[in-house]
């Protein structure tokens, strides 16, 4: 009887955490030293680009423990468009920024001292990818645009190199959202690129005729996505062809990977605007089949096609296989396609209570996140519309918005305050533990504004529910594991830093314990060695390295 | 036509009456010239019968008619006038002379002419310039009987009827500015236009006044559903539907904003209670499937879906009831019926991009 009680008394303790408080969870604030602004540069020419951007990463470049912030500018545009393309990266205004977070708790601006200040006049920005291609202990960035893409290497004395070129992965045309995984479970991280479509700015037109409005994605032609497969010399080869993947072509946005089908190898989503979203299984061999619509992954429900933008591809619903969650344009709906097991995923929006929460807005960047840390993950998403004067077509939907967040009930999803007070236009959002103190924060870009940093007030305001943070140090695997299934008392996380919209949140995997004291870690690595850890103490930064072979 | 009738009437007339050979000469070289659409001469030649025998009515009918093909109106109002003072009876100068007066925007003139001509569609036409709608409505309504689906009269038709609504909203609105009803159009006019804060404070301004006022609750819901606000939605399709317990719609969109927010089992029973009021509706049909499988009843969804399957073969409902009862195979392992079903449901899709969500197809974006 006595257990039973106390056993009721942690579980209120656990639900008066901070979400429950009445109080918005995040205190919202720049931190100082931040400055930048998001370039986009609007026209009355409504070029397409310029609603699209811009990507935020999380991530610790210099290896002292404390995250920094990647952000990328759009660029400049002027009328008429220049020939050949010139969006003045070289004017500081539109430089993408690095600020180096000090100990403190404010940031420097180390962009120009780290070697990444221009990223070239031609190139205006959209998306950031983050992942150790080399295995060298340090971050690396992969910067997307519409024009050429950048590999940054991370030199690992607080500078980066343009590899580009020798690396072999520019790209082309349009690119959106990237991500880091290993596909073929060889130690070494490939690199996938999503592309919108086939746009240029010589083919730049507006639509909405009077309204002059940006053009919805049917106006221009489809266009593939590349794979880039990592030879492990510094340089990629450009796969996309022999292994499946350029089978499709797409309007993609979006894209997260996980393993959905336990079958040991990566599987890529990619959320594609006004068409059918692109579940690629990994068929182990090189190759991938897009399996969408026999998967259940898809379409909406009723069968339409979804305005797929943002993505997370994680488990919801501690059922320990990974979910999908895709952002949308209104009077869609943000698509839960639930992972039912067997290779199925089941449309699950409506019983997840996204149908209150989102018919009526746009969505960017998403987060599965355990923002109370009751052991369930929350959502965030940065919203915002794509036309700028949508108000004047229909008054019901808005160009600014506050972002959703909403905390997780047994699966089922409330609004809850995010703390934010001025609606945005928000597009990129990354995710991670700022200020280590065991509670997730978040990073939104918005259009034409800056940032908005959102610190998690959990631990201040007497959340009393634990946590976990591990980082994974790969031996076999790629050395920060991603790919790699963690449990934790129940809940499932996959490494990875990809997903969300044009973003790269914390590599490391954070995890809300509730009221339990210890927990019991379970490693599925990409090398498929298991690992388990039992008793670990709650409230730590622990890392977790692969052991060099599996224990018998 | 009527060229042809004043061939037949030239020959009676040179029989009849004593039209003299040259005003006949002239009168056969006027049609002549008119059927080789030489208007001039025609008018010229026709002038000259006019001017040779002036109680000639057919000379003067043939010369307004002659000018009206050469698009001068103004011009064809005299002889045409001239014809009918010779002959009040002429159906054909009182047809032409209240085109050419309908025209030049002289609708009130126009319209005992074309009331004796019996040509309903004009006289319709006139009466919605002269404000007489009722008129309006009743002779477009004859015109299309006689005349189905004519495009010029089913537009004439769709305007008059509205301009008639909209008078009788305007009156409504000048005499009882303040009455519940005015509140209703007031806000069925806001809703119209998209302004959807000025529509939910008219229906509510409604129903202060007169809480039981029949279908305000089912526009104000209409209101909160468009603007995804489904709690509220559901609060005044709940109370249309206890007010109205046989209004089948009230009930059914019960069920749909039930089922936005998630409440399966809620949904599933106001679903069903549509469904006896109005049965076999497609569209009630379909969400019934939906809410069961999301219900995870997948015999009753299979049920309603098949049910709703037998009722339209190819239309975009029949794609969504493919597309689900796919889903639900492929859950249970029924392989080849899933893909039987995604089969039938990219064929109904022809092939290309499946439908956008409802809504969506006029916003750009």
């Amino acid at each position: 009887m006595l257990s039973r009680l106390s056993a009721a008394i942690r579980i209120l303790l656990v639900i008066a955490a901070p979400g429950s408080t009445g109080g918005p969870l995040f205190e919202v604030k720049v931190p100082q030293g931040i400055d930048f602004t998001l370039q986009n540069s609007p026209t009355p020419q409504k070029h397409l680009i310029e609603t699209m951007p811009g990507g935020v990463a999380l991530l610790d470049y210099n290896n002292d423990g404390l995250l920094d912030i990647f952000f990328v500018n759009g660029g400049r545009l002027t009328s008429p468009l220049p020939t050949p393309d010139d969006f003045g990266r070289h004017d500081p205004r539109y430089w993408n920024r690095l600020y180096r977070q000090n100990k403190d708790g404010s940031f420097t601006d180390v962009t120009e001292q780290a070697g990444l200040a221009n990223a070239g006049d031609g190139n205006y920005g959209m998306g950031v990818a983050v992942g150790d291609y080399d295995n060298d202990g340090y971050p690396d960035l992969y910067v997307t645009s519409y024009g050429k893409n950048i590999l940054y290497h991370n030199n690992g004395d607080g500078t980066f190199t343009d590899v580009t070129a020798k690396a072999g992965v520019g790209g082309g045309g349009w690119s959106v959202s990237a991500g880091f995984f290993d596909y073929d479970n060889d130690g070494k991280l490939d690199l996938f690129v999503t592309r919108y479509m086939q746009w240029d700015t010589k083919h730049s037109k507006d639509c909405g005729g009077n309204f002059h409005t940006y053009c919805p994605p049917e106006e221009f032609p489809a266009v593939t996505n590349i794979l880039y497969h990592n030879n492990g010399d510094g340089t990629f080869t450009d796969v996309s062809q022999r292994s499946g993947i350029a089978a499709k072509k797409g309007r993609a946005l979006g894209v997260a990977f996980a393993d959905y089908d336990g079958d040991g190898f990566t599987d890529i989503f990619v959320a594609n605007d006004g068409m059918q979203q692109y579940l690629f299984h990994n068929n182990g061999n090189g190759t991938f089949t897009e399996v969408g619509l026999e998967a259940g992954a898809a379409l909406s429900e009723d069968g339409r096609r979804l305005s797929g933008m943002g993505v997370v591809f994680q488990d919801y619903d501690n059922d320990g296989r990974p979910d999908i969650m895709v952002t949308e344009l209104p009077r869609e709906i943000y698509g839960v396609y639930h992972n039912d097991g067997g290779g199925s995923f089941s449309y699950r929006s409506l019983e997840a209570g996204l149908g209150v929460l989102s018919s009526g807005s746009s969505g960017w960047g998403i987060g599965l996140e355990d923002f109370d840390n009751d052991g369930w993950k929350d959502l965030f998403v940065a919203q915002g519309h794509v036309l700028d004067n949508v108000e004047h077509i229909d008054p019901s939907l808005h160009y600014l918005e506050l972002p959703l967040l909403a905390i997780n009930h047994n699966g089922r999803f409330e609004r809850a305050d995010s703390g934010i007070t001025a609606p945005v236009a928000g597009r990129g959002s990354a995710f991670g533990d700022l200020n280590n103190d065991g509670w997730e924060d978040v990073v939104m870009t918005s259009l034409g504004g800056h940032p908005q940093v959102l610190f998690n007030n959990g631990g201040k305001t007497g959340g009393k529910a634990h946590w976990l943070v591990i980082s994974l140090r790969g031996t076999r695997s790629n050395r920060d594991g991603f790919g790699a299934r963690v449990q934790v008392n129940g809940q499932t996380r996959y490494a990875t830093s990809a997903g969300s919209y044009l973003s790269a949140s914390d590599k490391r995997l954070h995890f809300g314990l509730g009221a339990a004291e210890t927990a019991k870690v379970e490693v599925v690595w990409p090398s498929g060695i298991h690992q388990t850890l039992n008793e670990v103490h709650a409230n730590q930064f622990l890392e977790v390295r692969e052991p060099e072979k599996q224990k018998q | 036509m009527i060229m042809i009738r004043a061939q037949l009437l030239l020959l009676l007339s040179l029989a009849a009456h004593t039209l003299s050979p040259e005003a006949a000469q002239h009168m056969q070289a006027g049609i002549t010239a008119d059927k080789q659409r030489q208007f001039d001469i025609a008018i010229a030649e026709f002038q000259k019968v006019t001017e040779l025998d002036p109680a000639f009515e057919d000379g003067f009918t043939s010369l307004g008619q002659a000018y009206m093909e050469k698009r001068d109106f103004a011009a064809a109002i005299a002889p045409l006038k001239h014809a009918l003072e010779v002959n009040p009876d002429s159906a054909p100068a009182h047809q032409l002379l209240g085109y050419a007066l309908l025209v030049q925007g002289f609708a009130a003139e126009a319209i005992p002419h074309l009331a004796r001509a019996q040509d309903k569609t004009a006289l319709g036409i006139a009466q919605i310039q002269t404000g007489q709608l009722p008129e309006a409505v009743a002779n477009l309504q004859a015109a299309l009987a006689a005349h189905p689906n004519d495009p010029d009269i089913l537009y004439y038709l769709g305007r008059a009827s509205g301009l008639l609504s909209k008078q009788s909203i305007d009156t409504l609105l000048a005499s009882y500015p303040d009455s519940p009803r005015a509140h209703q159009a007031m806000g069925e006019n806001y809703f119209v236009l998209r302004q959807m804060p000025e529509a939910e404070k008219e229906y509510r301004d409604a129903l202060r006044l007169r809480p039981d006022l029949p279908e305000v609750h089912l526009e104000l819901g209409e209101v909160y559903a468009g603007a995804f606000q489904w709690a509220k939605a559901e609060e005044e399709f709940r109370a249309q539907a206890k007010l109205q317990p046989g209004n089948a719609e009230a009930v059914y969109r019960l069920g749909a904003a039930l089922l936005e927010q998630g409440k399966v089992h809620d949904a599933r029973a106001e679903l069903s209670r549509a469904n006896k009021l109005m049965p076999d509706m497609p569209e009630t049909l379909y969400s019934l499937g939906k809410a069961a499988s999301l219900d995870g009843d997948a015999v009753a969804a299979e049920k309603e879906w098949t049910k709703l399957l037998s009722i339209e073969k190819d239309s975009p409902l029949a794609a969504q009831a493919h597309f689900g009862l796919a889903g639900l195979y492929r859950k249970q392992g029924k392989i080849a019926a899933a893909q039987h079903e995604m089969q039938e449901f990219q064929r109904l899709q022809g092939g290309s991009n499946p439908p956008p969500a409802p809504g969506k197809e006029e916003s750009p974006h």
